[in-house]
């Protein structure tokens, strides 16, 4: 269901070998980066004690939002719209150079932040579908679901489309999205967007899966 | 003038007395006469200095070269640029004089010394949270000129120099604002709280080292354990330093390198 070119590009980044300075991005041979020079790496990256939640709640608080805003430019910066705690980028997570990574229970601390109502929320929670099982997976908003609401609609309305019903897949991979930024959105995502609408009055759903029909009004 | 006459007629000089009264009167004419063309070339320069402060207002607040010109050359003559902003400086420079000049450089260099101090300022009180109220003059000359975010072109460009001057004329507020060396560099202090020897000590090793762990305040200042330890704790209380528990030992960081070489 969640769609499959997000993961492979990120798993393409466990296994390029990134060797970050302090100064400038050095991009690896092997990466797919989106564009020859890659993401810039704040010079925080390169702080040691950054990869280690700080006692002091002060300074943690501080830490926290630089985390929250280094995660949401990656996610832009690469249109990574899901993260899944088993398969994270690890260059954005750890410093190769410095030899040091964000703990796994500490990028859970840092996602919990970020969820929050008061800090946007960045990203959302996808609720596991074990039962009383901890989610493992959210869902990162660069944009809100509200901004990616109003650029559809935006869009289908420039585009003279409102009444014509167009499919899911459409919207996701079509021709006519291929220079868009939420192509290939990752579809659960993408079905919140379209509730957005819905709520707004501003769309209908009809059908299932892949193959729902919208209608925008 | 006066060698030749020692050299053509020295014999009839020869007598000290008459010689050094001669001198003497000569003296204070030339003093006199001196200190009435000071004076005028003084008026003229007044006149001069004014219309040039009011036609460059705009040089002054945009270009740091010329500023620094600017205040080195009222330093000079004794002036204080920034006389008309505060009380110390309404007694500098023969206290009257100080303040006719500060009128005529104009609002324009004050204005700009406040808009900074203000600038360094919100500096300060946004980076709390990052640095205990402890930041480096540089990280503030970078911030500043940088911009505020999402203004476009709000950078002002300042040079160092300039940031001391405006916190200088913050004193009258209640020095809020002081300024401590630690390991070459120098630092702005917006925290009422003061460090205690043995704090500035270890703020100044990390300074220098980039980090310390306590072995190394054992080793390197011959402390006890435990005064290491109680030291580090205060620092880490009052956010001057961060922690990073990925190496052998727990090592203390000062976030002045956070930003440093972007």
């Amino acid at each position: 269901m969640a769609a499959t070119s997000p993961e492979s590009s990120l798993s393409s980044f466990s296994t390029t070998a990134y060797t970050p300075s302090t100064t400038a991005y050095t991009p690896s041979t092997t990466t797919q980066a989106i564009s020859s020079s890659g993401f810039n790496f704040p010079t925080y990256t390169s702080f040691p004690p950054f990869y280690t939640l700080q006692p002091n709640l002060t300074t943690r608080t501080h830490q926290l939002e630089l985390w929250s805003t280094l995660i949401s430019s990656y996610c832009a910066y690469y249109r990574i719209f899901r993260l899944s705690l088993s398969s994270l980028p690890t260059d954005l997570f750890s410093n190769a150079n410095i030899h040091r990574s964000l703990k796994p229970g500490d990028v859970r601390t840092v996602l919990d932040h970020m969820s929050k109502p008061e800090n946007g929320p960045r990203i959302d929670w996808i609720p596991s579908t074990t039962r009383n099982e901890q989610s493992s997976s959210c869902y990162v908003y660069w944009k809100t679901p509200g901004e990616w609401a109003d650029a559809l609609h935006g869009w289908v309305d420039e585009t003279g489309q409102k009444g014509t019903v167009l499919t899911v897949y459409e919207l996701r991979e079509g021709d006519a999205v291929r220079s868009k930024e939420w192509r290939d959105m990752d579809e659960g995502m993408l079905r919140k967007v379209l509730n957005v609408l819905v709520k707004r009055g501003k769309a209908q759903i009809f059908g299932q899966e892949e193959n729902a029909g919208v209608k925008f009004f | 003038m006066a060698s030749n006459r020692r050299g053509v007629g020295l014999s009839a000089f020869s007598n000290a007395a008459i010689s050094s009264d001669q001198y003497a009167r000569h003296g204070q004419q030339l003093r006199t006469s001196h200190a009435d063309a000071l004076a005028n070339q003084l008026s003229v320069f007044q006149a001069a200095l004014h219309n040039f402060s009011l036609t460059h207002a705009k040089d002054i607040r945009s270009n740091p070269t010329f500023r620094a010109e600017f205040a080195r050359m009222c330093n000079a003559i004794g002036v204080d640029p920034l006389a008309g902003s505060n009380v110390k400086g309404a007694s500098a420079s023969g206290g009257k004089a100080g303040s006719v000049w500060a009128k005529m450089l104009g609002s324009s260099v004050n204005d700009f010394y406040f808009e900074l101090a203000v600038r360094v300022v919100e500096v300060c009180r946004e980076t709390r949270s990052e640095n205990g109220g402890m930041i480096a003059i540089s990280e503030v000359q970078k911030r500043i000129t940088k911009g505020r975010a999402g203004v476009v072109g709000g950078g002002m460009e300042v040079t160092e120099d300039d940031i001391m001057r405006a916190i200088e004329s913050l004193e009258p507020l209640g020095g809020m604002f002081k300024t401590q060396t630690l390991g070459g560099s120098k630092f702005i202090r917006s925290v009422p709280k003061e460090l205690n020897p043995d704090q500035s000590t270890v703020l100044e090793v990390i300074q220098v080292l980039g980090y310390v762990t306590v072995s190394m305040m054992q080793a390197n200042l011959a402390w006890e354990r435990a005064r290491a330890i109680a030291v580090i704790d205060d620092l880490v209380a009052d956010s001057l330093v961060w922690v990073d528990s990925q190496g052998e030992e727990t090592e203390f960081w000062s976030p002045a390198s956070m930003h440093e070489g972007g």
